[in-house]
C-alpha cells in the first residue's frame, strides 16, 4: 500500500520499526538465557556441602541450642530436601509462570513476600547511586580533560584512585565509626531509633534522607572514580581529533566545541559502560546494605546463602540477573538513541 | 440490737472481703482502661486463683516502657524466647535450689517413681482468655509429640525402655504421667527445660499447646488443611497464636525488620504487692544482619537490656561510652567450661592415633602443655578464668579441686608423660608414634572470630613445643559441623555450654550422641542402642551405664551423687581439654532499667535470663 511505502521511504520510521523488532528479539533472546541462569543459579546455591537443615542445626548449636539427629531428619523430610535434586528444581521453576518464586525455608513464607518490599529499596538505592555517579563524574571528567595535569586534575585523579582502591564495605565501616564516635549520630538503618515508631512527618522524611545519602554516596564512589577516568580519557582522545580541530578552525567558541562536539561523542562509551555499572551497583547494594543495615535485598541474600535457604537465594540471584539483562537492554537502547550511527542487527 | 450487730459484723466482713479482693490485685493502666471500657474482664477474673508470686530482685516496679533489643534474624528466636521462659515447672534462679513451681503449682511422685501427678493452677488462661487446662497437655502429647508427621520420635525423656509415657487426666487441673520405670529426667529435662509451649522456635520441644486454637488447623481434626498449615499456625512467630507468656508477638512477618511483642493481659504472675506482671508494656527487637552493626547500636545506647550477641572484644568501647549514653555494664560469667574446648577423637578410624588419643596420660600431657594465662590475656582481655574443662562453681555437681585438674602450665611434666607412653622425641624435636612412624595431628575448627583463632594458634604452638607436630585447619560452620559429627575430625574444637547441669544433655560428659566429639562413633552407638556406630571401650560403657541409672533415679540426692561421679570421671580423664572458661557476657543495662542483678551465671539450658523473671524488669522513670 502506498501508505506503507511512504512510511518505509522515511528513514526515521524505518529505523523505528527496526528498533521495535530489535527489542522484541532481545526479549525473546532473554528467555533461554533466563532458563540457563535458573539452572546455574540452582546448582550454585546447592554447591556447598550440607543443606538448609544441616546449616540450621549448626547455627542453633552454635548459639547454644541443640537439635538431635531424628529432629533433623524429620525437618529434612518436611522441607522436601530428601527428594532428588531434579524434583526440587522443578518444584521451584514450575511456579515462575504464576509469579511464584518459591518458598523460603527459613522464613516459612513465599519468597516474593519477603523480597518485594526490599526490592524497592534496592532499586531506589542503586538508581540514586547511578545518578550520583553520572552527575558527579561527567563534569569532573570534562574539567579534568580540559585542564590536563593542572592542580585540579591531579587532585581529582588522586581522589578518584583513592575511591577506586578503597572497597565499599570499608567506606561503610569508616562512615559507621565516624558517625557514631565523632558525629554522635545513628548511622545504621533507615531511621534514627527514636524515629522508627513516629508517624510520617517532615522530620521523619528528613531523617530518612539523612540515612539514605551515605549508602548512595558510598555505592557511587567506586563507579564515580571509574567514570571520571573514562570520561577524561575519551574526551582527551576526541579533543585531538580532526573534526574538533576543524570546529576550532571554523572559529567556534571553545565552550561550544567541547560541549556540542566533543562531549557528545565522548559520552557514548559511558553509556555502554552503564550496562556494566548496573551489576556493580547491585552487588554493592548487598554489601553496603549489610554493613549499614539498610533493608535492601542484600542482607537477606547473604543470609539465604549462608543458611542455604536455596529457593530464596536462588530467586534473588535470578531477579538480580533479570535486572541486569533489562539494564543492559536499556543501556543498548539508550546508546542507539544517542548515537545515530548504531545499526540494529 | 443483736440483729443489728450481726448485720454490722457481717457487712464489715463482707466489705473487707470485697475491698481485699478489689485492692488485692492491680494492673497496668492500659489494661485498666480496657476494663473500664468493658473490653476486658477485671484483673481478678483474668488471674488464676493462686497466681505465681515473683520475688523481686531489687524491688516493686512501675508499669510502662518499651524494652529495646537487637537480634540477628528469624533463627535468633531465643533473642525473644528467653525473655519469656514459662514452662510447666521452672528452673530455680540459683541452680543449687530444686526445681520450682511454674504453670503447675504442685507435683508429687508415687508408685515408686513411676507416676508423676501434676496439679495445674486453677483459672489459668491463654492470652486470648480461653482457660488453660490439662486438655492442652494431652493435645500436645497425642497430636504433636506422638504424631509422626510432626515429631519423628517422642523426646527421650518421655520414652523409657522403648515405651512412651501414658497420660491419665484426672480433671481439668490434674494429670498423671505414668512411666514403665522411674523417670529421673521428667522434672528437670521434661518439665523445666522442655516444659514450654511447643515448639520454642526451631528447638521443637514443649509440653503443651493451645488446643482450642490449633485443633482447627490440625489435619486430624480438619481434613481440609495439611501439616504445613499446622506448623505455620503453631509456630512461635505466628502473631495470632495464643500464649502463656508475659508478652506475645504482635508484629512480625516475612521480610520484617523488627519484632514487636506486647503485654499479655491474662499473664498469671504478680509481684508481692499484687501488681499483675509484666511491668514493661512491650518488647521491640530490631533486626541486624550483621553482629557488629548490632554491637554498634548497643554501644550508642540503643538497647535497654541485652547481652545476647554482644561481643566481649567490644568491652573497652562499652566502657568508654557508658556514661555518655546512660547505661551500666555488668560482666555475667557464661556457664562455659571453656570458651574454646578441644576434643581428642577417641573413636577416630586411624588405629595409631586412636590408641594414642585413648591414653589418659596423653590427654593429660596435652592439657599441661598449655599456658592458659597467656591465652586469657591474648584472647579474652584477661576477663576469663583459666581452668580445666568441667562444671562451673554454681553447678550442684561442682567440687573445689575439679576445675584445676591438669590445668597448670607444666611443660616439663607434659614432656615426661609423653616420654612415658612411648612417644619418642626425634632429632628434629618432634615425637614419633610408639611404632616409630610419623606423628602428626590436625586441630580443626570453624571460622571463628579473631580472638578464638588467636587462642587456637597459641594451643597449636604449645603442642608443637612439647614435640607433638600439630597443625590447624578452619572452615565454614556447615562443613565443619558435618565433618565433626561424622567422625572425620582428629581434634575437634567447639564452644560448649551446659556447664551448670550437663546431665540434661550430657554430650560433653561421655559419648552421648554424634555431637559428642570426644568419640562421635561411640556416641552414635549409644544413641542407636548399639545398631550404628562403633562399640566403645569399657571405660565409656561404664559411664553410659551410670547415666542409664541416672535416668531411672527419681530421688534428687541420689541423682546428684551419680552425676558427681560422672563429672569427676570426666575431669580426671581429661575427656575434653579446656583453656579459659566462664568468659563474661557483656550485659548492657540502661541506668533506669531495674531488677537486673549485678552478677548471674548464664546458661542456655537455664534459658538465661529467663530464670531472672524478665516479666518483673521495669523502667524507673
Amino acid at each position: 500500500m502506498p501508505g506503507i511505502d511512504f512510511d518505509r521511504s522515511t528513514p526515521g520510521n524505518y529505523k523505528r520499526y527496526d528498533m521495535i523488532a530489535y527489542i522484541i528479539k532481545r526479549f525473546l533472546g532473554m528467555i533461554p538465557t533466563f532458563i540457563i541462569i535458573s539452572i546455574i543459579t540452582f546448582v550454585i546455591v546447592q554447591l556447598p556441602p550440607g543443606d538448609f537443615v544441616t546449616s540450621a542445626q549448626a547455627e542453633i548449636a552454635a548459639s547454644g541450642g541443640g537439635m538431635d539427629s531424628s529432629t533433623v531428619e524429620a525437618m529434612r523430610v518436611r522441607y522436601g530436601l530428601d527428594r532428588p535434586i531434579l524434583v526440587q528444581y522443578w518444584k521451584w521453576v514450575s511456579g515462575f509462570p504464576r509469579g511464584d518464586f518459591g518458598y523460603s525455608l527459613e522464613w516459612n513464607a513465599p519468597v516474593w513476600d519477603i523480597i518485594a518490599g526490599r526490592l524497592g529499596w534496592t532499586i531506589l538505592l542503586s538508581g540514586l547511586a547511578l545518578v550520583f555517579m553520572w552527575v558527579v563524574s561527567i563534569p569532573i571528567g570534562i574539567y579534568s580533560a580540559r585542564h590536563k595535569y593542572s592542580l585540579g586534575d591531579n587532585v581529582f585523579s588522586f581522589l578518584g584512585f583513592l575511591g577506586l582502591s578503597v572497597p565499599d564495605f570499608m567506606l561503610s565501616l569508616m562512615w559507621l565509626v565516624f558517625a557514631t564516635m565523632v558525629l554522635r549520630i545513628s548511622a545504621s538503618g533507615l531511621h534514627s531509633p527514636q524515629m522508627v515508631d513516629a508517624p510520617w512527618s517532615l522530620t521523619k522524611f528528613l531523617d530518612l534522607l539523612n540515612h539514605l545519602w551515605p549508602p548512595v554516596v558510598i555505592m557511587g564512589i567506586v563507579g564515580t572514580a571509574e567514570l571520571i577516568r573514562i570520561m577524561r580519557g575519551n574526551l582527551l582522545d576526541i579533543l585531538n581529533q580532526q573534526y574538533v580541530t576543524t570546529a576550532r578552525a571554523k572559529g567556534l567558541e571553545e565552550k561550544v566545541v567541547v560541549q556540542k562536539y566533543a562531549v557528545r561523542m565522548a559520552i557514548n562509551p559511558l553509556i555502554s559502560v552503564l550496562g556494566m555499572q548496573i551489576p556493580k551497583m547491585i552487588s554493592s547494594s548487598i554489601i553496603v546494605g549489610l554493613v549499614l543495615s539498610v533493608p535492601t535485598v542484600g542482607p537477606i541474600f547473604l543470609r539465604a546463602l549462608i543458611t542455604q535457604d536455596m529457593y530464596l537465594a536462588g530467586a534473588i540471584l535470578l531477579l538480580m540477573t533479570v535486572m541486569l539483562l533489562i539494564g543492559n537492554l536499556l543501556a543498548d537502547i539508550a546508546l542507539a538513541w544517542v548515537d545515530p550511527r548504531i545499526r540494529y542487527e | 440490737m443483736k440483729k443489728c450487730i450481726l448485720i454490722l459484723t457481717l457487712s464489715v466482713i463482707l466489705l473487707t472481703g470485697i475491698s481485699f479482693a478489689a485492692l488485692g490485685y492491680q494492673e497496668a493502666p492500659q489494661l485498666a482502661e480496657l476494663v473500664q471500657a468493658g473490653k476486658l474482664p477485671p484483673v481478678e477474673e483474668r488471674l488464676p486463683e493462686e497466681p505465681l508470686m515473683v520475688k523481686p530482685i531489687e524491688g516493686i516496679g512501675k508499669y510502662g516502657g518499651t524494652w529495646h533489643r537487637g537480634f540477628t534474624g528469624i533463627k535468633d528466636y531465643h533473642a525473644f524466647g528467653r525473655q519469656v521462659y514459662d514452662p510447666m515447672l521452672r528452673w530455680p534462679r540459683d541452680p543449687k535450689d530444686p526445681v520450682q513451681p511454674g504453670l503447675a503449682k504442685e507435683w508429687e511422685w508415687s508408685d515408686e517413681g513411676k507416676t508423676l501427678t501434676l496439679h495445674l493452677r486453677k483459672g489459668l488462661k491463654w492470652s486470648d482468655g480461653h482457660p488453660f487446662t490439662t486438655a492442652d497437655i494431652t493435645f500436645w502429647w497425642n497430636d504433636i509429640e506422638l504424631d509422626t508427621n510432626i515429631t519423628a520420635a517422642p523426646h527421650t525423656e518421655w520414652v523409657i525402655d522403648g515405651k512412651p509415657m501414658e497420660l491419665e487426666v484426672v480433671d481439668d487441673y490434674t494429670i498423671k504421667l505414668k512411666f514403665s520405670k522411674p523417670n529421673g529426667l521428667a522434672e528437670t529435662v521434661g518439665l523445666a527445660f522442655h516444659g514450654n509451649q511447643w515448639p520454642l522456635g526451631f528447638e521443637r520441644f514443649g509440653f503443651f499447646a493451645p488446643r482450642h486454637y490449633l485443633e482447627q488447623y490440625h489435619p486430624k481434626y480438619n481434613p481440609e488443611v495439611d501439616y504445613t498449615v499446622f506448623e505455620d499456625k503453631a509456630f512461635d512467630y505466628n502473631t495470632e497464636r495464643p500464649v502463656m507468656t508475659a508478652w506475645k508477638i504482635s508484629e512480625w512477618g516475612p521480610g520484617a525488620t523488627r519484632l514487636v511483642a506486647e503485654r499479655n493481659p491474662y499473664y498469671w504472675k504478680v509481684d508481692p504487692e499484687g501488681n499483675q506482671l509484666p511491668y514493661i508494656d512491650e518488647l521491640v527487637l530490631t533486626l541486624f544482619e550483621e553482629a557488629e552493626a548490632l554491637n554498634l547500636r548497643a554501644i550508642e545506647g540503643g538497647y535497654d537490656m541485652q547481652f545476647r550477641r554482644i561481643s566481649l572484644s567490644n568491652y573497652p568501647a562499652f566502657q568508654q561510652n557508658k556514661d555518655r549514653y546512660g547505661y551500666r555494664i555488668f560482666l555475667w560469667p557464661d556457664a562455659v567450661p571453656s570458651k574454646l574446648c578441644y576434643f581428642f577423637n577417641q573413636s577416630i578410624e586411624d588405629d595409631g592415633l586412636r590408641n594414642i588419643f585413648q591414653n589418659p596420660k596423653f590427654r593429660q600431657a596435652m592439657s599441661l602443655a598449655i599456658d592458659r594465662e597467656v591465652i586469657n590475656e591474648v584472647s579474652y582481655l584477661g576477663l576469663g578464668i583459666p581452668r580445666a574443662f568441667t562444671v562451673v562453681p554454681d553447678s550442684p555437681y561442682f567440687e573445689p579441686d575439679l576445675d584445676q585438674l591438669y590445668a597448670q602450665y607444666d611443660p616439663a611434666l607434659a614432656n615426661q608423660l609423653l616420654d612415658e607412653i612411648g612417644l619418642k622425641k626425634g632429632t628434629d624435636g618432634f615425637r614419633t608414634q610408639p611404632d616409630g612412624s610419623r606423628l602428626e595431628i590436625i586441630v580443626e575448627g570453624m571460622d571463628w572470630d579473631k580472638a578464638t583463632l588467636d587462642e587456637m594458634e597459641l594451643v597449636v604452638a604449645a603442642w608443637n613445643d612439647v614435640g607433638v607436630r600439630t597443625s590447624m585447619r578452619t572452615m565454614s560452620r556447615e562443613i565443619y559441623w558435618t565433618r565433626a559429627c561424622s567422625n572425620e575430625v582428629q581434634i575437634a574444637t567447639w564452644t560448649e555450654s551446659r556447664a551448670i547441669d550437663p546431665m540434661t544433655d550430657p554430650i560433653w560428659v561421655f559419648p552421648f550422641d554424634e555431637r559428642s566429639w570426644m568419640a562421635p562413633a561411640y556416641g552414635t552407638w549409644y544413641k542407636s542402642e548399639g545398631s550404628l556406630g562403633k562399640e566403645p571401650p569399657t571405660y565409656f560403657k561404664e559411664m553410659m551405664a551410670l547415666y542409664d541409672q541416672y535416668k531411672v533415679t527419681v530421688d534428687s540426692e541420689k541423682q546428684k551423687e551419680i552425676a558427681k561421679k560422672l563429672v569427676r570421671t570426666h575431669a580426671e580423664n581429661v575427656f575434653v581439654i579446656g583453656t579459659v572458661g566462664m568468659t563474661p557476657n557483656v550485659v548492657v543495662v540502661k541506668n533506669d532499667f531495674r531488677n537486673v542483678p549485678d552478677t548471674f551465671t548464664t546458661d542456655w539450658i537455664y534459658m538465661a535470663p529467663g530464670t531472672l523473671d524478665p516479666c518483673h524488669f521495669y523502667f524507673d522513670r
